[in-house]
């Protein structure tokens, strides 16, 4: 029973996970970029100024809010949003005149604070390349997000189609035993698997769950209706955009000062993101400071204070559980709240989801190309294995690489750096049609070894935010933002460089095997002409 | 704090992998006791449960502190699968050094 149980387990693992493998791939490897998203935009805008002489985020508050009161000293809200992840554009400052509420035409007003941050190139940055994980780039966004939902839930099913046909789960914990074949990819796609079996469910799981309204929308249907304008009434129902402020007193009173109420709400731990003050000026003016959550979940934390006074007042109730459960598993999919060590977890996590991935569709080849019948079809999966395994990495090479050649005011910059990915992960696919398999597994590597090895010198040959400057020298502290992006390009180039000698040498022993095997078969025809 | 607790992980993960018979043989030659597996056993699940309290308690934020041990606990597992084949001398090595450098790293930090 058990064994029939596993036998079909294992089909079913094995023919889903193929289906939908390639996608998946895509999907894991930009989404886990995703977690650097802020540090590679910084690097692909290279006219922004050095972290170490930036200034610092209650610096940055208060220049804002004596700005704000040289051109809008009469709004009805004052903004200043401080450059933080999610937020691609920078600090800026933004205001409002005219209440939206009355049906009044409300008059918006923006500006940048950081002057370079105009003048910075145009690129999609690391944005464009995690929105690609969910978006597909190229498709129209609710396909997208159907195609992603579908491979999401493969997955899912895969996952766990993979615990039950795993026959020694514990027993082999800690199992990895190289050069022994397809023992070893098979040890290898159990190890990654295992280790990381919770992050794996739990991005898998929460990344359906991101688009759980466009997925199953009778849920909706059975309060709300199907309609639009109905749909639009349960999200404003469900994510309330603000509270209501007083209105306006017509009493004059001054602003309290910021720094005290800065400093009050860092007791509840988290990022500065916002500060935003309403009714500015005036004896009802309210201070909002919004600061990045400081649990998992995803929600910032919303602090109000008395803009005349500087007392706290008190917070709205909690989420209730549905909506915490619901913020709790975003947050965890997005991991905003995470620092540096935690969001470098994060990554070594994906990246061992992009290698389970990626060792299971070369277990399928090498599970089948070792048999006698292996056709045709065996050898367009070994193709398009390192066409998705090691191409896609090329692809992302490249779009770094567009980034600094194409020229810095061409208009259609950051469109054709997306360009640039997708046409080299296409001569990928080329080049692994026209060369043999084997030969097309040692080459890729290569390609994509000197393209990001060759990195951090571009960088230094095209801009001056180069190691040299980036990493601590003559007492200043670097920057390991733009630093960490170049060390980190240097190592994935040692990666890709050290698997393709390891298997130009492989392939060079399988060989000189093979023809020693086929020596005695030779003799005997030697001596038949002789 | 959150460091050290972090760093624990590796070492009551190879505690739990030594008790092994298959991965005790990987890294030492000659007999098992028994005495031995099962103080190996205890001190690994004792020391993962101490380190994710510790993680916990000494973060300004219980759940995010979780996280990062579950994290912690795949990324350190990684690190003991690929010692074990390719340096099996230096697991145990590492397993013991660890404490005290993550000690070491958590009080300067």
């Amino acid at each position: 029973m058990t064994d029939g149980l596993r036998q079909s387990m294992s089909s079913l693992h094995t023919w889903g996970g193929l289906l939908v493998g390639w996608i998946l791939y895509f999907i894991f490897l930009t989404g886990t970029l995703g977690y650097f998203d802020t540090e590679i935009d910084r690097w692909m805008r290279p006219e922004l100024p050095l972290r170490s002489s930036a200034i610092s985020a209650e610096e940055t508050v208060e220049r804002g809010l004596i700005r704000l009161n040289d051109v809008a000293p009469a709004a009805e809200r004052w903004r200043v949003e401080l450059a933080h992840r999610g937020n691609d554009t920078g600090a800026h400052i933004s205001w409002r005149t005219g209440r939206a509420r009355d049906g009044a035409p409300g008059v918006f007003g923006y500006e940048p604070l950081e002057e370079a941050g105009t003048a910075a190139r145009r690129t999609g940055g690391g944005q464009l390349l995690y929105q690609m994980h969910y978006r597909l780039h190229y498709l129209d966004e609710n396909d997208a997000a159907w195609i992603v939902g579908f491979c999401a839930m493969s997955m899912l099913v895969t996952i766990l189609s993979g615990v039950i046909c795993h026959k020694r789960i514990f027993r082999d914990f800690f199992t990895f035993r190289p050069r022994k074949g397809a023992r070893s990819w098979l040890d290898a796609h159990n190890v990654l698997g295992v280790l990381a079996l919770p992050f794996h469910i739990m991005i898998t799981y929460s990344g359906l769950v991101f688009f759980m309204f466009m997925y199953m929308p009778y849920v909706l249907d059975e309060v709300y209706r199907l309609d639009e304008t109905s749909q639009l009434r349960f999200f404003d129902n469900a994510y309330p955009s603000e509270p209501e402020y007083p209105r306006r007193s017509g009493a004059q009173a001054p602003l309290a000062p910021i720094e005290p109420i800065l400093l009050a709400s860092a007791a509840h731990g988290g990022q500065l993101v916002a500060v935003a003050i309403h009714n500015p000026g005036d004896a009802t003016a309210r201070i909002v400071v919004t600061r990045a959550p400081n649990t998992v979940r995803s929600a910032p934390q919303r602090l109000t204070y008395d803009g005349v006074t500087g007392e706290p007042i008190e917070a709205p109730g909690a989420a209730p559980a549905a909506q915490s459960a619901y913020d709790a598993l975003i947050g965890l999919h997005e991991g905003l709240f995470a620092g540096p060590f935690l969001r470098w977890l994060y990554f070594v996590s994906g990246l061992m989801g992009s290698g389970m991935i990626a060792t299971g569709l070369v277990l399928w080849t090498v599970k089948r190309g070792s048999r006698q019948t292996s056709g045709s079809c065996v050898h367009a999966v070994g193709r398009l294995n390192a066409v998705t395994i090691i191409g896609l990495p090329i692809g992302i090479a490249a779009y770094f690489w567009a980034n600094r050649l194409l020229p810095v005011d061409f208009e259609h910059r950051a469109t054709w750096e997306a360009h640039t990915l997708f046409g080299s992960w296409a001569f990928t696919l080329i080049h692994a049609v026209m060369r043999p398999v084997k030969r097309a597994w040692i080459e890729l590597p290569a390609v994509a070894s000197a393209l990001f090895f060759l990195l951090p010198l571009i960088n230094a040959l095209t801009t001056d935010r180069h190691l040299g400057v980036t990493l601590p020298h003559d007492g200043l502290p670097g920057d390991w933002a733009l630093a960490g992006f170049d060390l980190t390009a240097l190592a994935v180039g040692l990666i890709f460089g050290a698997t393709a000698w390891y298997l130009r040498v492989r392939q060079g022993h399988a060989l000189s095997e093979t023809e020693s095997a086929s020596l005695p078969v030779m003799r005997p025809r030697v001596k038949v002409l002789r | 704090m959150t460091l050290f607790a972090y760093v624990l992980v590796y070492s009551g993960l190879t505690a739990l992998c030594l008790a092994m018979n298959r991965h005790h043989r990987q890294v030492r030659k000659g007999p098992r006791r028994k005495a031995v597996c099962i103080s190996l056993r205890v001190s690994g699940w004792l020391i993962l449960a101490a380190s994710l309290l510790l993680a916990c308690l000494s973060a300004s934020s219980w759940s995010i502190a979780a996280v990062g041990w579950v994290g912690a606990l795949s990324i350190a597992a990684l690190v003991l699968v690929a010692l074990l084949p390719w340096a099996p001398r230096l697991v145990g090595k590492l397993a013991l050094a660890a404490p005290p450098i993550g000690l070491l790293g958590s009080l300067i930090a």
